[in-house]
């Protein structure tokens, strides 16, 4: 594995000749990995904010219209139940839009939203590309393949993180369950399919923008319609990622968050030590 | 294990067979030959504190400024509306946002451009499939006062004339096509309908537009805005989606001749097309070398509309 931005140097033979002791540093990402993964929230943002102004010109979920209201739109009545129930927000002046004016760039202005959502996309295609180069070039991407085991480490994961509380509670010793591998199988889980997403986020999208002349695409998402659906719970998938992601880096610490930004960890397993030396 | 693997055990086994001849130590070699999908251990480097105190400063100054700069971008490209309601009150309205979210928009419709092909056919459905279309005139429905003295100019033509067409003419001179085909909204809904009329690209051959022509700009005198004023209606097609067999010059919807709602006597029909290019009550088409002005391109859209 070629290491472009550290100096290569053996363990144990350059030591003695530094002044200062070294520090022992694992190599976690690639330069291009560690950009393209950042890019994404700025991009990502730009994608689901002009892709729900986009939804409110014709919403996918509605409804003949209610009564009292008059609104066919599911997202609308979201908005309205919002604004009725949320102390506070009793006097918003447009409660049907209230949705709209928290998750998009907003309601009636679908030519812009293209415009932001074809700019996002391209980007996200180019992003996806820096990525996948980062983890071919870097030798990531192994760290990230499912394997065999993964159904039970990942029950096991599963146990260890719905017990941490309770422990944490009770003040008895939880351990943490072992492996020797980059991730665990959650953790691999969760970065392998985000790729998959990505990859469904941008077939969807041009099954839906290129019906006609890309109509055998559309096809295998079940037709137009379908490929439209399938474009908007797609973009839930993220959501659903980001959430306990941010929440995990912060639980496990500094040396996690440093190391998508510098590279580098500092936490250097005993495993990884002895095979490296081999 | 794979291919390359397998070559670099052979390799590695000739070379220990030609140094050292312990079979015993080289089969323990190859077993411990890692697969290509095999996870390796993270590479170790050590380094002085001093050297990766400065590595991190680099880093997160140079993070820092990409993050500063996402952030300057989407302030600069985020719509004036959006801003406000995060709280940013500041109002520039700058040419180089509008050149900059254009550009993008080209380079999306130079792909649509690419995808296209004359050759490819958009899918046909049966009539149990028909769904229903609604009328989504821009504006208000015209009257259908129109129609009685209904014609159609066509003007650009090799001839160097303007020609003016009825309906029967039109209906006489050309054969009938019909199919049942997806109209796509740049709204995000479509609707499967049933069509019948002249082909575009049989006009085209019988009234042959001036030799240099790219373009077609085909208009509708008789399009109302919001409160039934005149609001013309025009937009831009490139002649080689107006030469492919699927586009029509639609008289008939479902088995019966166009109504007012979906654009009497001739609409066009062009299923490769956003629905915003498929005019209703077509009253005038100019050939041009150069790229027509486009109703909805005016107001932010795109030119091209390929889907």
């Amino acid at each position: 594995m070629s290491d472009s931005t550290l100096p290569a140097s053996e363990p144990n033979s350059t030591s003695t000749l530094l002044e200062e002791p070294g520090v022992l540093v694992a190599k976690k990402h690639h330069l291009l990995v560690r950009w393209s993964h950042w890019l994404n929230l700025p991009i990502l943002l730009g994608l689901i904010a002009s892709g729900i102004s986009i939804y409110w010109a014709s919403p996918v979920y509605q409804h003949k219209p209610d009564p009292n209201t008059g609104s066919v739109d599911v997202a609308a009545d979201i908005g309205i139940w919002i604004c009725s129930h949320v102390p506070g927000l009793h006097h918003y002046s447009s409660p049907p839009h209230w949705v709209y004016n928290h998750m998009s760039l907003g309601p009636g202005m679908l030519a812009l939203a293209l415009r932001m959502h074809w700019l996002c996309a391209y980007l996200f295609m180019l992003n996806g590309m820096v990525y996948l180069a980062g983890l071919f070039m870097g030798g990531g991407w192994r760290s990230l393949l499912p394997r065999r085991t993964d159904l039970f480490d990942a029950f096991m994961m599963f146990r260890y993180y719905l017990g941490v509380p309770f422990a944490k509670l009770i003040r008895r010793k939880w351990l943490h369950p072992r492996f020797n591998t980059k991730y665990n199988a959650l953790q691999r889980a969760a970065y392998f399919s985000i790729p998959v997403t990505g990859f469904l986020s941008v077939t969807t999208g041009w099954a839906i923008h290129k019906p006609m002349q890309l109509h055998w695409l559309a096809a295998l998402f079940g037709g137009y319609n379908a490929a439209r659906v399938w474009h908007f719970w797609i973009m839930w998938l993220y959501i659903l990622f980001v959430v306990p992601h941010v929440i995990l880096v912060f639980a496990d610490g500094w040396d996690t968050l440093r190391s998508m930004i510098v590279g580098w960890s500092t936490r250097v397993k005993r495993s990884e030590l002895t095979a490296n030396e081999q | 294990m794979n291919n390359k693997a397998k070559i670099d055990c052979v390799n590695h086994e000739s070379r220990t067979n030609e140094t050292a001849r312990s079979v015993a130590v080289e089969s323990v070699s190859v077993e411990k030959r890692q697969g290509l999908f095999e996870e390796r251990p993270l590479p170790l480097n050590e380094i002085a504190p001093r050297v990766l105190r400065h590595r991190s400063r680099r880093d997160f100054l140079l993070f820092g400024a990409g993050a500063m700069a996402a952030l300057a971008g989407s302030g600069f490209l985020l719509p004036q509306d959006t801003l406000r309601r995060m709280g940013v009150r500041r109002t520039v309205n700058s040419p180089a946002k509008e050149w900059f979210l254009n550009r993008a928009l080209r380079i999306d419709d130079d792909v649509a451009e690419a995808l296209y092909s004359g050759n490819r056919r958009v899918p046909t459905y049966t009539k149990s499939q028909i769904t229903a279309l609604k009328n989504n005139y821009n504006g208000a429905t015209p009257d259908p006062g129109y129609i009685p003295g209904w014609n159609l100019t066509i003007d650009g033509l090799d001839s160097g004339l303007s020609i003016s067409l009825d309906v029967r003419n039109l209906m006489t001179r050309f054969s009938e096509h019909e199919q049942i085909t997806r109209l796509v909204c740049v709204e995000g809904w479509s609707a499967i309908a049933w069509w019948a009329g002249l082909r575009f690209d049989d006009l085209l051959r019988a009234y042959p537009p001036m030799s240099q022509a790219k373009w077609a700009r085909v208009e509708s005198s008789v399009n109302l805005d919001d409160s039934g004023n005149p609001d013309p209606y025009f937009i831009s097609i490139d002649l080689a989606t107006a030469r492919h067999p699927q586009t029509l010059l639609a008289s008939h919807f479902n088995g019966q001749p166009l109504t007012v709602d979906h654009g009497a006597p001739l609409r066009l029909l062009v299923p490769v097309k956003l629905g915003l290019k498929n005019v209703k009550a077509i009253t005038k088409i100019t050939y041009s070398a150069e790229e027509p002005r486009d109703y909805w391109a005016e107001r932010g859209y795109s030119r091209y509309d390929g889907v």
